[in-house]
């Protein structure tokens, strides 16, 4: 199958066949090609890697957008989701309870059916729940900044953005570093859902919308409590006896 | 050993796709044969850790499959190419490639030149910067061998890597086999008994989620002599045979 172990490979040039018997050229034409084919990672890329320490997950964070039928999917769940969240019902629970139709949404998108290569995925290193984070945070932080420049002309766009597609990706950026440092992607969910459960209570404690149970202010220590609570549980289920990935 | 499979057993629902299998196998390239629906693509996704197994033991690579760190270290040394190979049509050759030399956990340093030969070496060179979307079914299918050799594994698992290759490029792939299996584990699920002949030193013949055989060519080939069993070739012939007494077997039983 290989051109490199006898005669020339392709495009190499004519002086090829008159090279020096003792030099390996398979091995010369390997890291020329290596060379011309290598492709140089943007700022985005490079700066993804270092923060998660991981190119592999750098990589798939600038490749979400590209893989288009399943980033058309996941954005618009996570549009119709952002519209629920962001309709004013007075309770807190749709708000709260958002993030799962759109953390659903953006795993069916990516998922199997829908993203070719998902089988392969599932068979390397970097954990599959990982790349999901990685994922979620591509596709709330580019249509958050789709939305901020949407905003200048939409009175609903700037709802939206400000009130849904910002903090979601607050929120999934906190769950990716949770994930990082503690090295478990349950430790990122639980820390992320800590981190928007907090966010939409105390928003909602602020503006005075929501019951006496959550208006008052003492109520923030439970609140830092229970997110403690979900990443110590979290902490416990995958820890690496368990064999969760 | 690098695969050590022991009453293994994947059901789906009521159906048992794999049903009690024990193997072992260490470097070599390993033939997986068997009709539509014995098991062989249960069994081989098993062993690249994307199924999970219902019962029994799995331990690849000298390390428990089952638990996430060990896991995580076997996937790291694995090679993989599934029965149906999914693509990004917006990459090219070697992005794909590249994509999944990252994902393994490769080190970047040593990414450009190993994605540079596993291209060279699936002789898909002067395609390197083509879009897949672009490629033919056989060209497709020589990326995915790529991307599966990459890291240089030391388990390599193929599912049917022939499927859309013409006959030269599958002579050319049995001599690529042959050179891998020197120092890795390579396990080949196939229909073509050709396949096997060609380029494996043992193989499994499954049947119904169960190892009817497991041998060297030469032996499953002793098995079909006098038979009068159905095959062009003796190693279909031998094929057939002992397909024909399993069946038999389990009749009776």
């Amino acid at each position: 199958m290989s051109d490199t172990d006898a005669g020339r490979p392709p495009g190499a040039p004519a002086s090829w066949d008159t090279a020096p018997a003792d030099v390996d050229l398979g091995r010369v034409w390997t890291g020329v090609a290596a060379q011309v084919w290598r492709r140089d990672p943007g700022w985005v890329e490079r700066l993804a890697g270092r923060l998660l320490r991981s190119p592999g997950l750098a990589r798939a964070l600038v490749a979400t957008p590209s893989l288009l039928l399943a980033w058309i999917i996941a954005t618009l769940v996570v549009l119709a989701a952002g519209a629920v969240a962001t309709l004013g019902t007075g309770t807190p629970y749709v708000a709260l309870f958002a993030p799962a139709l759109a953390a659903a949404g953006v795993a069916y998108a990516y998922g199997p059916g829908i993203d070719p290569a998902w089988e392969l995925s599932r068979s390397v290193a970097v954990g599959d729940r990982m790349v999901l984070l990685v994922r979620a945070l591509a596709v709330f932080g580019l249509n958050a900044a789709l939305g901020l420049a949407a905003s200048a002309a939409s009175g609903a766009a700037a709802a939206l953005t400000f009130g849904w597609l910002v903090p979601m990706t607050a929120a999934c950026a906190l769950a990716l570093a949770a994930a990082t440092l503690a090295n478990s992607a349950n430790v990122g969910v639980a820390a992320g859902v800590a981190g928007w459960a907090i966010m939409v209570l105390a928003g909602r404690a602020t503006l005075g919308q929501y019951t006496a149970a959550v208006t008052d202010s003492a109520l923030v220590l439970p609140y830092l409590l229970f997110a403690v609570c979900c990443c110590a549980v979290a902490l416990f289920a995958t820890r690496i006896s368990r064999g969760t990935s | 050993m690098n695969v050590d499979i022991t009453d293994l057993t994947r059901r789906f629902g009521r159906t048992q796709a794999v049903a009690g299998v024990s193997l072992q196998a260490g470097a070599g390239v390993f033939g997986l044969l068997g009709p539509n629906g014995a098991g062989k693509t249960s069994l081989l996704r098993m062993m690249a850790t994307v199924l999970p197994p219902t019962s029994g033991r799995l331990r690849l690579l000298d390390r428990d499959a089952g638990s996430y760190a060990p896991r995580r270290e076997i996937r790291r040394r694995l090679g993989y190419l599934p029965q149906n190979l999914g693509y990004y049509p917006g990459f090219t050759v070697a992005e794909f490639v590249e994509y999944f030399a990252l994902l393994k956990d490769m080190p970047p340093g040593r990414v450009p030149r190993a994605v540079a030969a596993a291209i060279e070496q699936v002789g898909l060179g002067d395609k390197a910067r083509a879009k897949l979307g672009t490629l033919s079914g056989g060209m497709l299918r020589r990326a995915g061998i790529a991307q599966a050799i990459v890291n240089g594994p030391e388990l390599l698992l193929l599912d049917e890597p022939t499927a859309g290759l013409d006959p030269e490029q599958r002579v050319a792939f049995r001599a690529l086999l042959r050179d891998l299996g020197q120092r890795a584990t390579v396990i080949v699920s196939t229909h073509l008994v050709e396949d096997v002949g060609a380029a494996c030193t043992e193989v499994a013949l499954m049947d119904a989620g169960k190892v009817v055989f497991h041998g060297t060519p030469d032996e499953l080939i002793a098995r079909g002599e006098g038979t009068g069993a159905a095959g062009d070739a003796p190693l279909e012939r031998g094929y057939s045979a002992v397909l024909a007494a399993a069946r038999s077997t389990t009749a009776v039983a």
